[in-house]
C-alpha cells in the first residue's frame, strides 16, 4: 500500500463525506442550555398516533426544546439501536412509544444505565423492573364504560331476547388491546341474560386482516347486532362489511347494530354525530401527552436519573347521552375543529 | 520538449488509472480503507462519533450482524442465496424461548396450539432448570441447521433455484413462528441467556456512568469467525465450496461431492441465522416471532459491500467483517445526522447498489486483465 | 459463363494464432449449387460465418456481384440477400410459423404499430407454398418436425428475397422423405436462378446436388472443379492427403494382455448403441468419429457422468452399474473433458488450486477436520508442474485463465495425473493448443501408456490419432463401425468408415416422425 493509494482512498471519500457532512452542517445549532429530547415512535399509521406525535413534538418545540425524532418502523431492534444512539448523543430525556411491552422494558433499562430519564407513552412496559415515567390510559375501565352504555341501550330496547355481540380484538401483544378486551368481557359477564357468547374477531391492528376476518365472521354469524371495536381506526373496515349486509343503520333506523369503539378520533366523532355509533371510549390524548411531557421535564429539571411514576389517564366514555356537554373533551373533536 | 512532457503526463495518467483500478478498486482491503477513512473524516463533523458510548454501541451492533453475514457468505460462495435467514431467526427465537421460558401468561398463551402439551403456566420443557439456557441454545442451533439442510437439499437434489427455495422457506417459517406463538412474545427467559446479549466484559467509565467494554456477543462472533476462516482456508470442504461456486460442472467432473457441499453451505447459513437469533433475542429479552424481519437487506448489503460476490466463488471472512463494519458505521452515522428514516433507507439502498455495481465492474476488469490475474481463495 | 455472383479473394482468418482459413480464393456462379466438403476443422463453417456476417475476415475480401462486400453482422448479410440456414435452427419454438417468418418485418396497418394480421397470414401462406409446405401458418413451431422447421427457415429466407442461400449440414435430422423434398426444393431454386452453398458430410448427396465442388483441408482450398470431376473416393482423398509429420513421438511401447477396462453392449437409446471393446494395459486406444457420431457422449457414459440403459462397463475388474464421477475416480479413472473452460477448469482459481482439485482427498491429514497436508501437496504440485513443463510465473497466485491454451490443457492433465489413474479418457486433448504444446501432450500420453496405464483418446483429428494410437475405433451414428490395428492404419479407409453411415443412400432408418 503506497502513498498514492492512501491519498486516493481518502480522496474518494471526499464525495461521500461532503454530501453527508453538508447535510449535518445544516443542523448545527447547539445552544448550550437548549434541551434535547429524543422522541422514538413506531410509524404513524393511525390518527391517534399522528395526533399524539404532533402534540408531543409541537409542544416540546414550542418550549424551545430540540426534538430528535426517530421512527423505528415497528422494528423493536431498530428502536433499541436508535435509543442507544440517542443516549450516546447525550440527550437530556427520552420519550418512547414502544413496539411492545418487552422491548419497552429493555429500552428503559438502557436509559436507566445511562442515567437519562425516560418516559413511555401510552404502551406500558410489561413489568416494573426498570423504573420509568409511564402514562397509560386505563383501557379496561374506559372500555367497560363504553360497553356498559351500549348494554344499557340494548336493555332499554326491551326486546326480551339475547343480543349477539361481536368484539374486534386488537393485537394481543399490545397490553392496551388486552385491557380493552377485558373491559368488554367484564360487561358481558355482568349481563349474562342479555348477551350470547361473544364472537371475537382478531384484527392484529391491521386493516386488511380486520376486513378479511370480519367478513368471515359475519358470514358465519349474520345475526350479529352488537359490535365493539377495540380501536376507532377500524371503522372504515366495519362499515365496508356491515353496509352491504344492510346493517349500517343509524340509531333510530330499524336494523341498527349497537356500535361502539375506543380511542376517540375524528372519525368516531363524525359517526357519533351522524348517529351510527352509540358510544366511544376516549383516551384523553392531549391530557396524556401533556402529563408525560410535564413529568419528564420536571424530572430533567430536578436532575433525576431514573424517575419512576406510573400515571393514569382515566379517560371517559362519550355516549349519545353526554355528547352535547362532553364532546369538546374528545381529542378527535378538537382535531377536527382545529383544522 | 513539448511532446515528452505530454508523454510523461500521459503515462502518469495511465499510471494513476492503473493504481486506482489495480490497487484501490481491486484491493482486498478496499472496504476497510473506506471504513476507516469515512470514520475519520466524519469524526471532524460529528465529534460524538468517537465517544466511548458510541463506539460501544457500534461494537454491539456489529457482532450479531457479522454472525449472519458469515452464514450468508457460505451460501454466496457456492453461488446461491439464502433469503430465509430472517425467518430462521424468528422460528428459532420462538422455539428456543418456548423451551427455556420459566413462566407464561395464560391470558396470552391459553389458546396456543402447544398449551398443555409442551408449555404451560410454568413455562416450557426446560424452563426453570439450571440447564435451561444451554438446552435452549442447543435447540435453536439444531433447528437452524435442520432448516438450512432442508434448503440445501432442495437446491442440490431437486435442482430448484436457491432464490425460490429460500423465499418459500422464508414465508413458511415466519408464518409458522407466528402460528406457534399466536404472535405473542415469549418472556421470562433465563438470566444466563439474557446475559449473552446484554452483558459486557469490563466497563469503561464515561461522563454519565459507564459503558460496556466487550459485549459477550463478541466472543460468539469471534469463535464463529475463526471456525469459518479455518474451514474456508484450511480444509478440503473449504476448497470444495469455492470450486462449486466457481464452476459447478467442473467441480462435479473433478469428483467433488457437489450435492453434499451445497447442503453444507446452506446448513451453515441456517446455523448462523440461529446463532444470530440467540444474540438478538437475548439482547431484546424475549423470543419474538417477528425477529429479524427487516434485517435481510442489511445482511446482503453488508456482504456485497464487503466484496463477497453475488456470482459465487468468492468470499473471505475478513471481507464479511469489513462489510459489516462499514455498513454499521454508515447506518449509525446516518441516524446520528438526524436524517429521516426514509432518507436513511434511500442512502443505504444507493450504497448497496453502488457496491453491487462495483462487484460487477471488478468482475469485468478481472476477466479482462489476463496477465496479472490473482487467485481468490484464501 | 455468366458473371460470378460471389468471389472470395485471398480470405484469411486466424483464431488466437491458429490459422483457420488461409488464402481462400473461390468463385461461385449464379444459379448453381456449390458443394463444400472437408473434415471437421477444415474451415467450412468459418468461411460461411464470414460470409454470413457472424465473424470478420482478417485478410482478403469478398465480392458480391462484383462489388465489395463486408458484413458486420448477420443483419447486414440478410440485407445483402444472403441467408444462412444454420445446422442448429434459429426459430423461436414457442411462437407460430407466422411470427417466426415475420419477426422482423410484420406487415403493418398503415403507419401504426399494429400488425395487419390478415395480410401477414396471406403472405405466410405464400411463403410456405413456395417451399411446398402445406401447414397452417398459425401452427406453433415446436410442433413441427425438424424437416418442417428447416423448410420454414428456408421459406423465411426466400420470402426475404435471398439470392444466396447457405445450407450447413441440412440433412442431419431429416427423414428420407423430408430429404427428398428438400432436394426437390433446391432443384427448383436453382432453376429460379438462386445460388446455393451446400455444406455436408453426406458425400453422396453432394455428388447428387452440386454443380461445382470445393474441398477444404486445414483452412485451404485444395481442389475445386465441376461435379463430374469427382467421385466419393477422390473427394476423400482430397480431404485427407497430407503428410504426417514428426509431430508424434515414436510409439515404442506395446500393449499388454491385461484388460483394464472392458465394455460390452453398452447402449443408451438415441445416443450410443451396442458398444463393445477392451482397453488393455499400456494401450493407447483411439476413438474417431465425425461430429454427432456419439464419441464424446460415449466418453461421458464410460466415466459415469451420463447414464446408460444396458450393457456393462468393467474397470480394473470391478463392474459397476450405478456410476458417478466420484466412484469412477475412486476406481482409478480420469476424464479430460472436451471443453476445458466449461468442465475442466475453475478459471478464476490459481493453477495450484486447479491441479489440486481431484487429488485433494489423497492429501488429507486429519479425517475429522479435513485439513490438508499443505507441504506434501505443494511438493507434489511443484513436481507435476515441472514435469509437465507448465509455464506460469507463480502457480499459487496466477489465475488459470491467464495461461495459454496449451498450459491450461496441461494443468487439466496434471490435475488428473496427480491422482495416478490407471484408465484415462481424454476427449480432444489437443484442441485449441499450439503445435509445441501438442507435442508435449503427445509425449505425456505416450509416457503414461509406457508406464502401464490404459488411455482412451477421443478425437476428431485423424492424423493425431494415427500418430499416437495402438488401436483405433471408428464411430458413426452412435455405433462402432470400424476397428483398425496400428499396422492397418489407412487414412482413407478410416475416413470412409467414419462416413459409412453417410455414404450409402440406400435403406435409411427413419429418425422418428414422418411428415
Amino acid at each position: 500500500m503506497n502513498m498514492k493509494t492512501l491519498l486516493l482512498t481518502v480522496a474518494l471519500l471526499g464525495a461521500l463525506d461532503v454530501v453527508v457532512g453538508g447535510l449535518s452542517c445544516s443542523r448545527r445549532v447547539p445552544i448550550e442550555d437548549q434541551l434535547t429530547i429524543c422522541f422514538g415512535f413506531q410509524d404513524l399509521e393511525t390518527e391517534f398516533w399522528v395526533a399524539g406525535h404532533k402534540a408531543i413534538t409541537e409542544t416540546l418545540r414550542a418550549k424551545g426544546i430540540r426534538v430528535l425524532e426517530r421512527n423505528a418502523n415497528q422494528d423493536a431492534n431498530r428502536q433499541l439501536e436508535q435509543i442507544r444512539d440517542a443516549i450516546a448523543q447525550e440527550v437530556n430525556g427520552i420519550i418512547i412509544i414502544p413496539q411492545d411491552g418487552e422491548s419497552a422494558v429493555t429500552i428503559v433499562g438502557e436509559a436507566n444505565r445511562a442515567g437519562i430519564p425516560i418516559a413511555v407513552f401510552n404502551r406500558p412496559p410489561s413489568d416494573r423492573s426498570n423504573p420509568a415515567l409511564v402514562i397509560v390510559a386505563d383501557n379496561e375501565k374506559i372500555a367497560d364504560e363504553a360497553v356498559a352504555y351500549m348494554a344499557k341501550v340494548a336493555r332499554e330496547k326491551g326486546e326480551g331476547r339475547k343480543w349477539k355481540p361481536l368484539i374486534v380484538v386488537g393485537d394481543l401483544g399490545d397490553r392496551n388491546a388486552v385491557a380493552r378486551r377485558k373491559g368488554f368481557f367484564n360487561v358481558m359477564e355482568r349481563n349474562p341474560d342479555l348477551f350470547e357468547t361473544p364472537i371475537e374477531v382478531p384484527s392484529k391492528w391491521d386493516p386488511a386482516t380486520t376486513l378479511a376476518n370480519l367478513e368471515a365472521a359475519l358470514q358465519a354469524n349474520p345475526d350479529v347486532d352488537f359490535l365493539f371495536t377495540s380501536s376507532d381506526f377500524l371503522y372504515p373496515q366495519i362499515k365496508a362489511v356491515l353496509e352491504p349486509l344492510g346493517k349500517w343503520k343509524k340509531i333510530d333506523e330499524p336494523g341498527h347494530v349497537i356500535l361502539g369503539g375506543l380511542d376517540g378520533d375524528s372519525t368516531a366523532y363524525k359517526l357519533m354525530k351522524e348517529g351510527y355509533v352509540d358510544a366511544t371510549g376516549v383516551q384523553d390524548l392531549f391530557f396524556e401527552a401533556n402529563t408525560i411531557m410535564e413529568a419528564l421535564l420536571a424530572a430533567i429539571e430536578a436532575g433525576e436519573k431514573m424517575p419512576e411514576k406510573w400515571m393514569d389517564d382515566p379517560g371517559f366514555a362519550l355516549t349519545q347521552e353526554n355528547m352535547a356537554e362532553r364532546a369538546d373533551e374528545m381529542w378527535g373533536y378538537r382535531v377536527l375543529h382545529d383544522e | 520538449m513539448q511532446s515528452s512532457d505530454s508523454v510523461t503526463s500521459q503515462t502518469r495518467l495511465a499510471c494513476l488509472r492503473e493504481v486506482v483500478i489495480g490497487r484501490v478498486l481491486l484491493s482486498d482491503s478496499f472496504v476497510l480503507f473506506l471504513s476507516v477513512a469515512y470514520f475519520l473524516v466524519l469524526w471532524i463533523f460529528l465529534p460524538r462519533l468517537g465517544s466511548a458510548r458510541n463506539l460501544s454501541n457500534l461494537s454491539s451492533n456489529i457482532w450479531p450482524l457479522l454472525v449472519l453475514v458469515i452464514g450468508q457468505m457460505f451460501v454466496l460462495i457456492v453461488g446461491g442465496i439464502d433469503l430465509s435467514q430472517t425467518s430462521v431467526m424468528a422460528i428459532t427465537s420462538v422455539c428456543g424461548a418456548l423451551m427455556m421460558t420459566s413462566g407464561l401468561d395464560p391470558e396470552l398463551f391459553a389458546r396456543n396450539p402447544l398449551w398443555g402439551v409442551l408449555i404451560g403456566e410454568q413455562g416450557g420443557p426446560a424452563g426453570g432448570s439450571a440447564a435451561a439456557a444451554p438446552v435452549g441454545i442447543a435447540f435453536m442451533l439444531a433447528i437452524g441447521m435442520l432448516i438450512g439442510s432442508a434448503n440445501g437439499l432442495a437446491v442440490a437434489r431437486l435442482k430448484m433455484p436457491p432464490f425460490m427455495v429460500t423465499l418459500v422457506s422464508m414465508f413458511f417459517f415466519s408464518g409458522l413462528a407466528i402460528f406457534i406463538t399466536r404472535s405473542e412474545n415469549v418472556r421470562n427467559l433465563p438470566d444466563a441467556f439474557l446475559a449473552i446479549g446484554q452483558s459486557y466484559l469490563g466497563r469503561v467509565p464515561t461522563g454519565r456512568g459507564s459503558v460496556g467494554l466487550v459485549p459477550y456477543s463478541f466472543f460468539a462472533a469471534l469463535a464463529l469467525a475463526v471456525a469459518a476462516w479455518f474451514v474456508l482456508a484450511r480444509t478440503i470442504l473449504g476448497r470444495w465450496l469455492y470450486a462449486v461456486g466457481m464452476n459447478r460442472r467442473a467441480a462435479t467432473v473433478s469428483g467433488v461431492p457437489t450435492d453434499r457441499v451445497i447442503v453444507w453451505a446452506y446448513a451453515v447459513s441456517g446455523f448462523c441465522a440461529a446463532l444470530g437469533s440467540v444474540l438478538y433475542s437475548s439482547r431484546l429479552g424475549a423470543g419474538r416471532p417477528t425477529l429479524g424481519e427487516n434485517v435481510l437487506l442489511d445482511v446482503i448489503g453488508a456482504a456485497v459491500i464487503g466484496g463477497i460476490s453475488l456470482f459465487g466463488g468468492k468470499g473471505k471472512v475478513r471481507w464479511a467483517f469489513y462489510g459489516v463494519l462499514f455498513f454499521v458505521l454508515l447506518d449509525s452515522s446516518l441516524y446520528m445526522l438526524n436524517l429521516k428514516f426514509y432518507t436513511v433507507n434511500i442512502v443505504k439502498g444507493v450504497v448497496i447498489l453502488v457496491a453491487a455495481l462495483l462487484d460487477v465492474l471488478r468482475n469485468r476488469i478481472r476477466l479482462g486483465r489476463a496477465p496479472t490475474g490473482r487467485a481468490v481463495a484464501a | 459463363m455468366s458473371e460470378p455472383i460471389l468471389q472470395f479473394e485471398h480470405v484469411s482468418k486466424n483464431f488466437f494464432g491458429a490459422m483457420a482459413l488461409h488464402d481462400i480464393t473461390l468463385t461461385v456462379r449464379p444459379g448453381t449449387v456449390l458443394g463444400l466438403v472437408g473434415e471437421n476443422g477444415a474451415g467450412k463453417s468459418t468461411l460461411m460465418n464470414i460470409l454470413g456476417g457472424v465473424i470478420a475476415a482478417d485478410e482478403g475480401q469478398i465480392r458480391l456481384k462484383g462489388k465489395l462486400y463486408s458484413a458486420g453482422s448477420p443483419a447486414d448479410a440478410t440485407r445483402a440477400d444472403i441467408a444462412f440456414i444454420h445446422q442448429e435452427l434459429n426459430l423461436f419454438s414457442h411462437l407460430s410459423i407466422l411470427d417466426n417468418l415475420f419477426i422482423d418485418r410484420f406487415p403493418r396497418i398503415g403507419r401504426t404499430p399494429l400488425i395487419h394480421r390478415r395480410e401477414a397470414v396471406r403472405r405466410a401462406k405464400e411463403a410456405l407454398a413456395a417451399v411446398n409446405l402445406s401447414i397452417s401458418p398459425r401452427t406453433q413451431v415446436d410442433r413441427l418436425t425438424p424437416g418442417q422447421k428447416q423448410l420454414v427457415e428456408i421459406a423465411k429466407a426466400l420470402h426475404g428475397g435471398a439470392q444466396i442461400i447457405i445450407l450447413d449440414e441440412p440433412t442431419t435430422s431429416l427423414t428420407s422423405r423430408e430429404t427428398e423434398r428438400l432436394f426437390a426444393l433446391i432443384e427448383r431454386l436453382r432453376r429460379e436462378g438462386r445460388t446455393i452453398l451446400y455444406i455436408s458430410h453426406v458425400l453422396a448427396d453432394v455428388l447428387r446436388l452440386a454443380d461445382e465442388i470445393a474441398v477444404l483441408r486445414d483452412g485451404k482450398v485444395v481442389r475445386t472443379g465441376a461435379r463430374d470431376e469427382f467421385d466419393i473416393d477422390t473427394m476423400i482423398a482430397a480431404m485427407v492427403g497430407r503428410q504426417i509429420d514428426q509431430l508424434h513421438p515414436i510409439r515404442r511401447g506395446k500393449p499388454g494382455d491385461k484388460v483394464l477396462m472392458s465394455v460390452a453392449g453398452v447402449t443408451e437409446p438415441g445416443i450410443v448403441k451396442d458398444i463393445s471393446f477392451d482397453l488393455h494395459e499400456g494401450e493407447i486406444l483411439g476413438l474417431f468419429g465425425l461430429m454427432g457420431s456419439g464419441r464424446t457422449e460415449l466418453g461421458r457414459i464410460l466415466f459415469g457422468l451420463d447414464p446408460f440403459r444396458s450393457g456393462t462397463i468393467d474397470v480394473c475388474g470391478q463392474p459397476r452399474r450405478r456410476r458417478t464421477a466420484r466412484r469412477s475416480i475412486a476406481g482409478g479413472m480420469a476424464f479430460v473433458t472436451e471443453d476445458r473452460r466449461e468442465e475442466g477448469l475453475l478459471m478464476e482459481a490459481s493453477v495450484a488450486e486447479n491441479m489440486a482439485l481431484v487429488a485433494l482427498t489423497n492429501y488429507r491429514r486429519n479425517r475429522v477436520l479435513g485439513t490438508v497436508d499443505q507441504l506434501a501437496l505443494r511438493r507434489a504440485l511443484d513436481e507435476m508442474t515441472a514435469s509437465l513443463k507448465i509455464k506460469c510465473v507463480n502457480p499459487r497466485t496466477n489465475a488459470v485463465k491467464s495461461l495459454s491454451g496449451g498450459n491450461q490443457q496441461k494443468t487439466v492433465i496434471g490435475k488428473w495425473l496427480l491422482r495416478r489413474p490407471t484408465v484415462c479418457i481424454l476427449d480432444e486433448p489437443t484442441r485449441g493448443i499450439d503445435v509445441g504444446a501438442k507435442c508435449e501432450v503427445y509425449s505425456i500420453i505416450n509416457d503414461l501408456a509406457d508406464r502401464g496405464n490404459g488411455l482412451l483418446c477421443i478425437s476428431s483429428e485423424l492424423d493425431e490419432l494415427i500418430g499416437i494410437c495402438d488401436f483405433l475405433l471408428v464411430m458413426s451414428k452412435g455405433q462402432i463401425c470400424g476397428r483398425f490395428r496400428r499396422d492397418e492404419f489407412d487414412e482413407e479407409r478410416i475416413l470412409a468408415a467414419a462416413f459409412e453411415g453417410h455414404v450409402e443412400r440406400g435403406p435409411r432408418d427413419s429418425s422418428g416422425a414422418s411428415n
